[in-house]
């Protein structure tokens, strides 16, 4: 399989209020490739993710996407983009089905082509029966079944995920983390943001570690081991953001709360 | 300023504990409501605080007005006991209206039960937090409402009475919270889950149109030159309004008269609302909260009916009406579907037509002495052209509800405007609700002035069309559902109201003069009314509506 650049981002910064989030991130990614992307809370990475699916526009930077500019050419990069937010915000009132729908027509699929791909991907879900079932009733995870079939109906080529496995049973968790790796098998690039370290560590190709905007690390986990000699990425992680005193902590939690 | 409100409970310690609540608790929830309360911002939008603040500025400016209204017709009246007993009718309504559109869902809102019902609180407490809460919205609204007739009676009738008054305006206000209590828990009795939330929506609409009808009705079967004299007699059911509890113990000051009939009064006024609090706590509450959670259960397990939208013919001939291309068409499909269910949407809009029935086409009918002497000339105008007013709701309507979060799947979509979604929005609402509305009305019309009106309802039609998506585009863009409803009603919206009725009374005139002017030339608007229609829907609205002011004002989280 040959290797393009899919996403070349170039000193992205972005800032709230005039606190910088942001503060100069430089990346390449290939396809093919599963992009473990992490950090602590507040590093940066939904605003990054939420940059490259074009939910923010006003950033400072540039970014190309399968080589088009993202500022000017967000339409033609959206139709190949799937995105699964981070809170599964979806409209109660509807079904998954006639979300799906929506979805499908605002992407440009037929109705049928639509209702047949969403029938398939929620029955591998094990959702069929729920298809016609108000969004409303639902648990956290079965809302995340519906965000995922619905970011994937259109077949995109890069996919975005912001802590795609939240709520999930076991099943579904082990179903999603496969498909993951038989997507980019097929040549598809999923940017993955999560704090699950041992998911991100299994699955990914090429970690990339941000804190407090910046990139910290970035590599597969095999060639950063090489450098830290840590354990796992979860260590790897408390190292590198500078939080190696947990047991201190844990400690003095109990001492407080038990005083 | 919330714990000067918490102190006006501790002289009430031994009462809100007798009604099997924990004090501090009770006290401590009520806090954290408040305190929530006066931190809310719409952390969705980019409001900040400071206009929450200008709403409730706003609210409470608009009902002192609506007071001062009310204080003009009481003015007039020297008897006490009518002066008083008009004035607590008045406090009445508005609070029972009040809490049937805006504290339903303080009522009934169970999201908090996930944090408290884990935590160990005894007893009725929250529910009697919860009660507590609309209590302190609802004395703050009563006494914006009556500051003026409260001005009015010190004037009118001293001091003291003007005192008494403003206790009594309390039992009036514990009185109502304990009246629509009952009032709910008789209506979840008969059904509960989803069909409950339906039903309590149909009734809260039945309800507003109903105190609209009264109102009006009330207004005329007044003889204003008889005012002043106005007395209000007593008959053995008297005793059993609310309103003349409060009146007549406030009259037995002012005459000093403490006969039998008063003593009843006095009575009334003070025990009832105790009895009636005492109840709602100690035994309606339980009730309630039980009811209230098996709502909540009820909501996980129940299968929704769905109606589908691509089955139903209206549906398909109103999308082949209405819409241009394929973005628009799934906009349209997927706003058919969300305003046959959003409760809030239908809540704010499905009133107004009551109201201009109520307001405007009945007063109409009913000033002429026969019915040929009302349709003996133009104004089946007035009539249509009224109905402007529904489409100003139609766009206000759209906004109101709680999807902030969910805007992010329009911004994720690869399309080159926003203006497909927002056309699409606007046209499903219209085509669902407003023609057959207009159709409903247009037959009336037709059966009164004849079919030789019918270029006539099509030349209305399309102006109101106009109007209705000129508004669309030309407010603020924000996405269907997402806005507050206090955010979207209130001052600017008046002055639009106004303005719109001026233009509502130009473009009607305009009608109207080319009638006058020669046979036909009416049917001179039909195509420049269509031109327009074309320019604002092909062409302006994708100038007007831009990501760049959608994402002004909407927050993709």
């Amino acid at each position: 399989m040959t290797y393009s650049t899919v996403v070349e981002i170039r000193n992205l910064q972005k800032s709230y209020d005039q606190k910088l989030v942001l503060q100069g991130i430089n990346l390449e990614i290939t396809s093919g490739q599963i992009i473990g992307y992490i950090g602590p809370n507040g590093a940066g990475k939904s605003t990054t993710v939420k940059i490259l699916c074009g939910l923010i526009s006003d950033f400072d930077g540039e970014i190309t996407i399968f080589g088009k500019d993202l500022r000017t050419k967000t339409i033609e990069i959206k139709r190949q983009l799937g995105y699964i937010p981070e809170n599964a915000a979806l409209y109660e009132s509807l079904t998954p089905m006639e979300f799906m729908e929506f979805v499908g027509e605002m992407r440009g699929l037929g109705n049928e082509q639509t209702r047949v791909k969403a029938e398939a991907l929620m029955n591998i879900f094990e959702m069929k029966p729920h298809l016609h079932q108000r969004i409303a009733t639902f648990s956290k995870g079965m809302r995340q079944k519906v965000l995922i079939c619905s970011a994937l109906l259109h077949n995109p080529d890069l996919i975005f995920m912001d802590e795609p496995l939240s709520g999930l049973d076991a099943n579904s968790v082990i179903m999603v983390k496969e498909m993951l790796i038989h997507l980019a098998r097929e040549g598809k690039t999923i940017f993955y943001s999560s704090h699950l370290m041992d998911v991100v560590e299994k699955i990914s190709d090429r970690i990339i570690l941000i804190d407090q905007g910046l990139v910290i690390a970035d590599g597969s986990f095999d060639d950063l081991n090489k450098l830290s000699h840590d354990e796992n990425l979860e260590k790897m992680f408390t190292r590198l953001t500078g939080n190696t005193d947990h047991s201190v902590k844990a400690e003095a939690f109990i001492h407080a709360f038990e005083k | 300023m919330i714990n000067l409100i918490l102190k006006l409970f501790v002289p009430f310690r031994w009462f809100i504990e007798k009604m099997g609540a924990d004090y501090n608790q009770f006290i401590r929830i009520l806090k954290l409501k408040l305190t929530l309360d006066d931190r809310r911002i719409n952390k969705y939008s980019r409001k900040q605080e400071s206009d929450q603040e200008k709403t409730l500025i706003k609210q409470s400016f608009y009902q002192i007005l609506m007071g001062a209204f009310f204080g003009m017709f009481l003015i007039m009246i020297n008897e006490p006991f009518t002066f008083f007993y008009l004035s607590h009718s008045f406090l009445m309504v508005m609070m029972a209206m009040m809490i049937i559109s805006e504290f339903s869902t303080i009522l009934f809102d169970t999201s908090e039960n996930v944090i408290i019902q884990p935590l160990p609180i005894k007893g009725n407490t929250v529910s009697l937090a919860r009660n507590a809460h609309v209590f302190i919205y609802l004395t703050m609204m009563a006494f914006c409402l009556s500051v003026i007739t409260i001005v009015i009676a010190i004037y009118k009738f001293g001091d003291l009475p003007g005192l008494i008054f403003i206790v009594t305006i309390f039992l009036n206000v514990l009185f109502t919270l304990f009246f629509t209590n009952i009032l709910y828990l008789g209506i979840m009795r008969m059904v509960s889950g989803e069909r409950l939330k339906n039903l309590l929506m149909y009734f809260q609409i039945a309800i507003a149109i109903f105190f609209m009808a009264a109102y009006q009705i009330g207004l005329r079967l007044v003889d204003k030159t008889a005012l002043q004299q106005m007395v209000l007699p007593v008959h053995w059911y008297t005793y059993l309004f609310p309103p003349a509890f409060f009146s007549g113990l406030i009259e037995a000051i002012i005459k000093l008269n403490f006969d039998l009939s008063h003593y009843i009064f006095i009575a009334e006024s003070l025990i009832v609302p105790l009895i009636a609090i005492y109840f709602t706590g100690r035994y309606l509450t339980p009730i309630f909260n039980r009811k209230l959670l098996e709502l909540e259960q009820g909501d996980r397990v129940s299968k929704i009916k769905t109606e589908t939208a691509r089955k139903s013919i209206y549906f398909r001939i109103m999308s082949k009406l209405f819409v241009q291309n394929i973005e628009e068409k799934a906009a349209f499909k997927l706003m058919w579907k969300m305003t046959g269910r959003e409760r809030q949407f239908k809540q704010t809009l499905l009133p107004s037509f009551g109201y201009i029935i109520i307001m405007v086409i009945l007063p109409n009918l009913g000033k002429h002495a026969s019915l040929s002497d009302f349709t003996s000339g133009y104004k089946y105008l007035l009539i249509l052209y009224v109905l402007i007013m529904v489409s100003f709701t139609l766009c206000t309507s759209l906004l109101i509800g709680d999807y902030q979060t969910s805007t992010w799947v329009f911004k994720s979509m690869p399309l080159k405007s926003p203006a497909s979604f927002f056309k699409g929005a606007i046209k499903a609402a219209f085509a669902k609700y407003f023609i057959p509305f207009y159709i409903l009305i247009c037959t009336a019309v037709c059966l009164l002035w004849g079919i030789k009106v019918l270029p006539d309802l099509i030349i209305a039609f399309l102006a109101i069309y106009l109007i209705t998506i000129l508004l669309y585009y030309f407010q603020q863009p924000d996405f269907p559902f997402t806005k507050e409803k206090s955010a979207v009603q209130g001052g600017a919206n008046s002055i639009k109201v106004f303005g719109l009725m001026f233009l509502a009374g130009a473009i009607g005139a305009l009608h109207y003069l080319l009638l006058m002017w020669f046979d036909f030339a009416n049917l001179m608007l039909i195509p420049i009314y269509i031109g327009a229609i074309f320019y604002l829907n092909r062409i302006m609205v994708y100038k007007e509506i831009t990501w760049k002011k959608v994402d002004q004002v909407n927050n993709y989280s």
